[in-house]
């Protein structure tokens, strides 16, 4: 990875909260690196809050301790990542790959808008953590 | 997020204001759930300030296009910002829900 030009991280209870709290975050490392083009913003911006729902949404303890979400972001000159974890989580399960709701259905959009909107998704599991790993590499 | 509607004639508008996200989906639901019960079942949806939505507010907005039909009404977008525009593009679902660039046009030629 290139030099990391600005980051953010935030760890904490899996909850509703973490999201707007992750969402703030996103909007101020923006105001940092004003090089990232509007549409990048936009797009991985929506990618992570997407998979950061739904480690809330969907994550379950592996054992007593609760589930913590944590985002880590960096912004390089040429590459924008995130690592979306879900610590003290079971393994996923249900679908890993994006299915094809219809019309109609109220759920089941987020996988394919996460692979939409980024240029890799990767799936990591160490001991009790579960970790997508969401990188756009911005058109120069 | 904050949703406040204002009865038109003959249709209700409901503006969502912040971010349109799983906190706020459930929300959008209930709000638009107690217009239709109130007898409002024509909806436009003003999206003019609605910054940001995921698939937790897509799916609220279906849900919510599926409630006003069923009692006789619709619901319809309008005003959307370029990110919720990107949302229902990506999904296809601007073809099920096509935003309407003001809130007059969406029942203009009903």
């Amino acid at each position: 990875m290139t030099e990391v030009i600005a980051s953010r991280s935030f760890r904490g209870t899996a909850a509703e909260d973490a999201i707007e709290s992750v969402h703030n975050d996103l909007e101020s490392l923006w105001l940092e690196v004003p090089f990232v083009q509007d549409i990048d913003q936009m797009t991985f911006t929506t990618a992570v809050i997407e998979s950061a729902s739904n480690v809330v949404q969907h994550a379950e303890p592996a054992g007593q301790a609760e589930v913590e979400l944590g985002v880590d972001i960096v912004v390089c000159r040429t590459l924008l990542q995130a690592r979306v974890s879900a610590f003290h989580a079971k393994p996923p399960f249900g679908p890993m790959e994006p299915g094809t709701p219809g019309k109609d259905a109220e759920s089941g959009r987020g996988l394919a808008l996460i692979q939409a909107l980024v240029t890799t998704v990767n799936f990591e599991r160490q001991d009790s953590t579960n970790t997508w790993v969401l990188s756009r590499t911005p058109p120069h | 997020m904050n949703f406040t509607s204002e009865l038109r004639d003959s249709y209700a508008e409901v503006t969502a204001d912040g971010r349109l996200n799983m906190v706020a989906a459930p929300q959008l639901r209930e709000f638009i759930g107690n217009l239709i019960t109130d007898g409002s079942p024509r909806i436009v949806l003003n999206l003019e300030k609605t910054s940001f939505m995921d698939s937790s507010g897509l799916g609220a907005l279906i849900g919510c296009l599926k409630a006003a039909r069923q009692a006789g009404g619709d619901l319809r977008i309008a005003g959307v910002t370029p990110q919720v525009r990107m949302v229902l593009q990506l999904t296809s679902m601007d073809k099920v829900l096509a935003p309407y660039a003001t809130v007059e046009e969406a029942f203009s030629n009903d």
